[in-house]
């Protein structure tokens, strides 16, 4: 049995439904985002699992004890939200020891947790000192230092690092994994960031208006969408209308430009309309190498967009982008040429329409 | 050698002793309009001996025996009513910021009504109302004096409400409650150790507010025969020549000390908010 389990819940605001039917099993020491747009749930089913909302059906399990109904102050999960939420009143050793204080805990015990969880957050010479003392990034690693110091037995991340610079973003992500990871707590990370979603997870929960897209690694979630619209929002896309030419060997036609792609359609008949998404970066000059499809295209435009290249080109009548990796030596085509790109066949995924 | 163009930024001349000219001209007439009467009564005041400039008149105000029991009287009613209203005002503003936030409208025309209702037809009202079984609340001064405390109360709203209104919303208070369940925390510990303690300006602002306005008010005190600071001033108007000018002065110190209190801890609170958003 997992640690966490979602089962089937659902919530509506009056007639708005915000999630559907969402079920995931989470298993402990586990890392998993939920991924989505404004408005597609994501939150909502985070805050469902913190109990700031009741779900309208379904039921929450952790560690085989059903939290459904239970009091946010009763569930022994940890929140970190993406304002900080740290209490102006408090120092940072207050602010850290505050869960521990009102659980009664002893005055020895709360000072040696408090000191624990500082110099996890390195943030030892700042112990006395006020939120309004601190950079974002630092009170942001307090509020992960207060969440942690109560020993929750699930750690809630709602989108953390939107509020904080690029930079510090980036190092905190990693911080939080590297945290994370040594104290192999089970944590849920709500972001509309992909990248940030793909480089800290285990697995990733695509959501969109309520439901759940897909579900699976990073690896997979990039490599292998299932959805048009998972494909979409995970990475930059080509995507287009084809139609099915030849189902057994695979063969599909984007406005009459044939491709061979490695996904098995023999459950389709010729001439179902399917839909096709290509990642830009799967594109290449069949000057460099040649693989299953080469096809004609013109150049259109080229963006440079510091380490990747774009290049925008016309196949048949369609748009594509195709990105390439910039060095110093990089041959760029003319605009207005003629060229042929080339991709493999597991590089033409077909969904569905 | 070819001419650059000059930047716009360096062309461009601020009018700025003209502008800093016409400022001081205001602030001089606006400070002329707000002193020069404070100060007429404050050299009046000092007349209380004849020909000499002292403090007669405070030292006969101070030693009149009707003075210091209604000025007494006036902040004991004037604590109750801040208690008071502390604890309709603020659970209330806490629940609309944080559960009833479609509420707020109705709840703001409520407080703002002693805005529009003016103080005489305020007082005759509560006194047809409670002037009769069962709610016969002015048979005795004590019961007419815990009637001027809740029509205070009532008075104190649109003040209150705003200032723990505007502290609630700078806290963000919906997000440090979820912090403090989330931690474990109980209401009242969330309210008393989370929400009060960030909300000390906003509250030290309607209190004093509060506290100016019942020290100071006549109409509804006088009507209910209450023997407060503003109808003794009213007969101290009516009997005295120096006196009257002197309790003016020690009413305009009071509230000024108050809004000294309100500034002093104010500037505290913001000193760190602009600590923090230069961070």
């Amino acid at each position: 049995m997992s640690y966490l389990s979602i089962s089937h819940i659902t919530k509506q605001f009056g007639d708005t439904v915000v999630v559907d039917d969402f079920n995931l099993d989470i298993e402990k020491g586990e890392f998993v985002s939920f991924l989505g747009p404004s408005g597609c749930g994501k939150t909502t089913t985070l805050r469902m699992v913190a109990g700031f909302e009741i779900p309208t059906s379904g039921k929450i399990l952790l560690d085989g004890a059903d939290i459904t109904n239970k009091a946010p102050n009763q569930r022994n999960v940890g929140m970190i939200f993406q304002s900080y939420a740290l209490f102006p009143n408090m120092t940072v050793a207050q602010n850290i020891g505050f869960g521990l204080s009102v659980r009664k805990e002893s005055k020895e015990l709360i000072a040696q947790r408090v000191d624990e969880m500082i110099s996890l957050i390195n943030l030892e010479k700042h112990a006395h000192k006020y939120p309004y003392q601190l950079s974002g990034g630092q009170q942001q690693r307090v509020s992960l230092a207060r969440a942690l110091a109560i020993h929750p037995q699930v750690l809630l991340l709602d989108e953390p690092l939107s509020a904080l610079d690029a930079k510090i973003r980036i190092s905190l992500r990693a911080e939080i994994r590297a945290i994370q990871r040594k104290l192999g707590i089970t944590a849920i990370f709500v972001t509309h960031d992909q990248e940030e979603a793909l480089s800290i997870s285990d697995r990733i929960v695509v959501m969109n208006s309520g439901l759940m897209e897909q579900v699976g690694t990073p690896f997979e979630i990039y490599n292998f969408p299932t959805t048009v619209f998972s494909a979409n929002f995970v990475g930059t896309l080509n995507n287009a209308s084809a139609e099915v030419v030849n189902p057994a060997k695979s063969l599909i036609a984007i406005n009459g430009v044939q491709f061979e792609s490695a996904v098995d359609l023999k459950g389709r008949k010729k001439g179902d309309k399917v839909r096709v998404a290509i990642r830009p970066e799967r594109l290449s000059f069949a000057s460099e190498q040649k693989k299953a499809n080469v096809v004609d295209a013109v150049i259109e435009n080229i963006t440079f967009l510091g380490s990747v290249v774009r290049i925008q080109i016309k196949i048949g009548d369609t748009k594509f982008n195709m990105d390439t990796f910039n060095n110093p030596f990089l041959e760029l085509p003319k605009i207005g040429s003629k060229e042929q790109v080339t991709c493999s066949r597991e590089a033409v995924l077909v969904l569905d329409e | 050698m070819t001419n650059l163009p000059v930047p716009a930024t360096v062309m461009v001349k601020r009018p700025a002793t003209k502008n800093r000219l016409g400022s001081f001209l205001i602030f001089l007439v606006v400070s002329l309009y707000f002193l020069v009467p404070l100060a007429a009564t404050f050299y009046w005041s000092l007349r209380g001996e004849k020909d000499v400039l002292g403090f007669e008149a405070y030292r006969k105000l101070f030693a009149d025996t009707n003075f210091l029991p209604a000025f007494s009287e006036s902040i004991l009613n004037a604590v109750a009513t801040i208690v008071l209203s502390l604890i309709i005002v603020v659970p209330t503003a806490y629940w609309v910021t944080l559960r009833l936030p479609k509420l707020r409208p109705i709840v703001e025309f409520i407080t703002l009504l002693p805005f529009v209702i003016p103080a005489i037809v305020l007082v005759f009202g509560i006194i047809r109302l409670y002037s009769r079984p069962p709610l016969l609340l002015t048979a005795t001064y004590d019961s007419s004096r815990f009637l001027l405390i809740c029509v205070y109360v009532a008075l104190s709203f649109p003040y209150m409400f705003r200032a723990v209104d505007n502290g609630l919303r700078a806290i963000d208070v919906r997000t440090l409650t979820e912090a403090a369940q989330s931690l474990g925390a109980s209401w009242p510990t969330i309210l008393f150790k989370v929400i009060f303690p960030n909300l000390r300006v906003a509250l030290l602002s309607g209190a004093l507010l509060t506290f100016a306005i019942v020290i100071g008010e006549l109409t509804i005190a006088l009507y209910m025969a209450q023997h407060t600071l503003g109808p003794y001033m009213a007969n101290l108007t009516r009997s005295k020549v120096y006196e009257p000018s002197a309790m003016a002065i020690v009413a305009f110190a009071i509230t000024w000390a108050a809004m000294g209190i309100i500034d002093f801890v104010g500037r505290g609170a913001s000193r760190r908010a602009q600590m923090a958003d230069t961070d």
